[in-house]
């Protein structure tokens, strides 16, 4: 039990206040597709909690000013596996890499927020809310689920937390799940019908502790008939492997996953991110994340081609390295996509150049807003049309291929 | 049902309930007889002046750990004497599921509560490996400070090596700064998000040079990385003309921020979410952001305007239990005593572990949330309910020191029916009779009417009676605080 967290493991929900009464908030648009058999693509977000380093991972090995920048710390060009000329990945992807050249995993860099902000908790809260400028609360996932038509909370899973996820928030039905073979009522059989009781119990409560005891009567039926899982791959024996394991076998089950969330922290290196060698502090923790990737895409098989997975962190690093050899907050990040749908094997979107004159403040400028990312998978692999009531406000961004129509 | 009223009748109006809920971790007994005894002013004080409360079965208790109060020094001396490899997390270990120890047995229930205030206000995950050493002094120097002035524990915190350690300032150069202890002493130890970038970057110039040395694990200011050169700071000037003033500089910046007002009013913004609502009253806000500045940032009248203002009265059933109070309220009110086994607190911790909520753990800086909507899921509540019937029967942790028959110190005298029962059961557990519908719900799991005859060996008096106190716990009546 206390294995798994190593640092700073998560930087999870820091603007709890701002979920306070949002239930029960929105529900005008949520029944328009109730009904309608959901035949898109699981989305996974896996949110890469601390403020991931896109400038490791998707390394900029054609822009001097990147070595410039960064003597203690930068990614040396004969280090990095893949890529081209202008990026390579960092070598801690070698898991990955036959993914890569196979085109199913993928990159975009110099993704970033609207309005951004360094404050871990500002940044996270703006990115899971996706609304700013407008007084809707809820998570972008939670409308993504109410506008695909999710009746029941096995549509949405927040997986390897107890907790609930920030993206969910609001009215549409959505479980949050440790683990799925944990997920059961102690006590319960026919003589002593605890869950029975405890919905009685229930009854008259208001939605903020109703809801989730709801969800839990809704799902301990469809949890107890999964039979024993064999997954078909090895996972590492980390939290990360765990959750993933499980969001594969709730895919494979068809129990009618529309989105999952996982979260992976411990990103926020400002202090020695260290050499790509084995032993240091990113290349540690890019490989246990390409582990467990790579891991879930072999475990998923054929339920690959309906699996598109997504990465997001609140904000990358700044360009220049601190110190400490570290990277304090900064702006602009490389988000990673898996899955068979996924255009892979390159890097998308528009690089500004890390040209002195073309940072902003010191950071990556954002050329492609993540919203515009995640609603071209949205709509091209989730079977979304409109995206007005997921992403009010956004700008409608050019889609930039990263995913295949289905 | 209207949501306002949903709310009332889940919890009992008495104002005593209400203060024991929100001012220690759960209602026992005992504490609810002293409170009435002494009246809610006397009791109110004796708890703001912990020393003057013997609490000396919790401190029994933790005599077992040995190592929660070493300092930096005396952890270090057990590695040198061979008995503790460097690195190891054993002092850590300890620390936590002293925590849980404290929570519940401690009689210094306020103390405590604001122990874990501050430790989250100012969190240093625990464990982490780079504060192996560090981290029981930095919980002595929290404990210290709890219900002092907020200045002292800041500045003190700011001296800390596993604060240093944790936001990494302790490799800060004046070359190139680091900036991660500058931006959350700003955002998230004093005045919120008012601050600018360039705060941010004379703030991380002005912090160079504390740091800890790598040879002792001690702190030390070292002139010799201390960046100089005037510096602005939400309005505030410095002039850090000399190297060799430089943790004077750091420190005056810490008076300073302790008592700019956007400070007072996020510490009493925080401590009514703690203690009063989710959704913190304004007006009290302001009067305990006066307060305070009033007190030069003395953290007793604070508590103690809080704890005597109409909003706080007014505000039983404003709080939801955190994971940690939902735990530590069920061992106290099922009487469950200090136990000297510590794999048995230990089993305590690994619930929390599941909850997400096990003490001191939290591991971005920011601290635990405080309200309700961040830890209402599905996978809590159930996590929550397993335990409060693997508690109630005994399954686990099993060593805990339980009352000889939970009926009997529950229920002293049997009542004679199965519905007066249920009655009798509730209301010793949450203060209040179910409502007729919760109740009749009860008693169809039972399977008998409220007018069936309870006779000692009665399921309801046996083999369910776990069960019984379980969903009792598990429904709304236990989770609002």
């Amino acid at each position: 039990m206390d294995c798994c967290i190593s640092r700073r493991g998560v930087l999870t929900i820091g603007a709890g206040a701002a979920l306070t009464g949002l239930i029960g908030e929105g529900l005008s648009t949520r029944l328009a597709f109730a009904g309608t058999p959901y035949t898109g693509d699981t989305l996974v977000v896996l949110s890469l909690r601390g403020g991931f380093d896109g400038l490791s991972a998707i390394v900029p090995i054609g822009d001097a000013d990147y070595y410039r920048a960064r003597p203690a710390i930068a990614v040396p060009k004969a280090s990095v596996i893949a890529g081209d000329g202008t990026f390579g990945l960092h070598p801690a992807f070698a898991p990955l890499q036959a993914r890569w050249a196979a085109g199913t995993f993928g990159a975009v860099h110099a993704v970033g927020q609207p309005n951004p902000s360094r404050s871990h908790f500002e940044a996270m809260e703006d990115m899971e809310r996706a609304a700013a400028g407008t007084s809707i609360r809820t998570g972008w996932l939670d409308r993504m689920l109410g506008v695909a038509g999710a009746s029941y909370p096995m549509a949405g899973v927040a997986m390897g937390t107890s907790a609930p996820a920030r993206l969910f928030a609001g009215p549409a039905p959505s479980v949050s799940m440790l683990t799925v073979d944990g997920f059961k009522l102690n006590g319960e059989d026919a003589k002593t019908p605890m869950m029975g009781t405890l919905a009685k119990l229930y009854d008259g409560a208001p939605d903020l502790l109703g809801a989730p005891a709801r969800a839990v009567g809704q799902s301990l039926g469809t949890v107890g008939a999964l039979p024993a899982y064999t997954p078909g791959a090895t996972y590492p024996a980390t939290a990360l492997g765990n959750a993933l394991k499980d969001v594969a076998r709730l895919v494979k089950s068809n129990v009618g996953l529309m989105a999952a969330t996982v979260d992976f922290g411990d990103w926020d290196m400002h202090e020695a991110l260290g050499a790509p060698a084995k032993g240091q502090r990113m290349y540690d923790h890019l490989t246990e994340l390409a582990l467990a990737l790579d891991a879930f895409a072999t475990d998923l098989g054929p339920a690959f081609g309906r699996v598109t997975l997504v990465t997001l962190s609140e904000f990358g690093r700044r360009v220049a390295e601190n110190g400490s050899r570290g990277v304090d907050h900064g702006s602009g990040n490389a988000m990673l996509l898996l899955g068979g749908g996924v255009r892979g094997g390159k890097v998308h979107g528009t690089w500004p150049t890390l040209a002195p004159a073309a940072l902003t403040a010191g950071d990556l400028t954002a050329t492609t807003d993540y919203r515009t990312v995640i609603g071209e998978i949205l709509q091209r692999r989730c079977g979304l049309g409109s995206l007005a009531d997921v992403f009010p406000n956004a700008a409608a961004g050019t889609a930039l291929g990263v995913v295949a129509a289905r | 049902m209207p949501k306002q009223e949903a709310v009332t009748a889940f919890t009992p109006a008495d104002p005593v309930l209400h203060l024991l809920r929100r001012a220690t971790y759960g209602p026992t007994p005992e504490a609810e007889a002293e409170l009435r005894k002494l009246g809610a002013a006397a009791w109110l004080e004796r708890q703001l002046n912990p020393a003057s409360i013997d609490d000396s079965a919790c401190q029994a208790v933790l005599a077992k750990y040995t190592l929660i109060g070493k300092d930096i020094a005396g952890v270090r001396a057990l590695v040198k004497a061979g008995s503790m490899k460097s690195g190891a997390w054993d002092v850590m270990q300890q620390l936590g599921t002293a925590a849980v120890a404290r929570a519940v047995w401690s009689k210094r229930q306020l103390f405590e509560l604001m122990a874990d205030f501050w430790s989250n206000h100012l969190n240093v995950t625990c464990p982490s490996g780079e504060v192996w050493d560090s981290r029981a002094q930095y919980d002595t120097v929290i404990r210290t400070h709890a219900l002092g002035r907020f200045a002292d524990l800041l500045k003190a915190s700011m001296r800390s090596p596993a604060m240093l350690s944790y936001l990494d300032n302790r490799t800060s150069t004046k070359a190139k700064p680091n900036e991660n202890y500058a931006r959350e002493l700003l955002e998230l130890h004093t005045v919120g998000l008012v601050y600018s970038e360039a705060d941010v970057k004379d703030a991380a110039r002005l912090l160079t040079g504390l740091t800890v040395d790598s040879a002792t694990g001690l702190y030390k200011f070292d002139a010799n990385q201390h960046a100089t050169g005037a510096v602005t700071i939400l309005g505030w000037r410095h002039d850090n003309a000399t190297a060799g003033g430089g943790e004077a500089a750091a420190l005056a910046y810490a008076d300073m921020l302790a008592m700019h007002p956007a400070t007072a009013e996020r510490v009493a913004r925080k401590l009514c979410v703690r203690f009063v609502a989710d959704e913190a009253p304004a007006t009290l806000v302001a009067r305990l952001a006066q307060v305070y500045l009033d007190n030069r940032t003395a953290i007793v009248p604070v508590l103690r305007a809080l704890f005597t203002s109409p909003e706080f009265a007014a505000a039983t059933g404003a709080k939801v239990r955190t994971p940690l109070e939902d735990v530590a309220a069920t061992v106290r009110v099922l009487g469950i005593g200090p136990s000297a086994d510590m794999e048995s607190v230990r089993g305590l911790y690994h619930y929390l572990y599941d909850m997400g909520h096990a003490p001191l753990r939290w591991a971005p800086p920011n601290g635990y949330p405080d309200v309700a909507a961040a830890w209402a899921a599905p996978s809590g509540l159930l996590i929550r309910w397993n335990a409060h019937l693997n508690i109630a029967a005994g399954w686990y942790p099993k060593q805990l020191a339980r009352p000889a028959s939970m009926l009997a110190y529950l229920v002293p005298k049997l009542p004679a029916t199965h519905g007066a029962f249920v009655d009798a059961l509730a209301t010793r557990l949450v203060g209040q009779p179910l409502a007729p519908a919760h109740s009749a719900a009860l008693l169809s799991f039972l399977g008998k009417s409220a007018t069936a005859p309870l006779k000692a060996t009665d399921a309801a008096a046996t083999g369910r009676l776990p069960h019984l106190i379980a969903l009792i716990l598990d429904s709304p009546y236990h989770l609002y605080r």
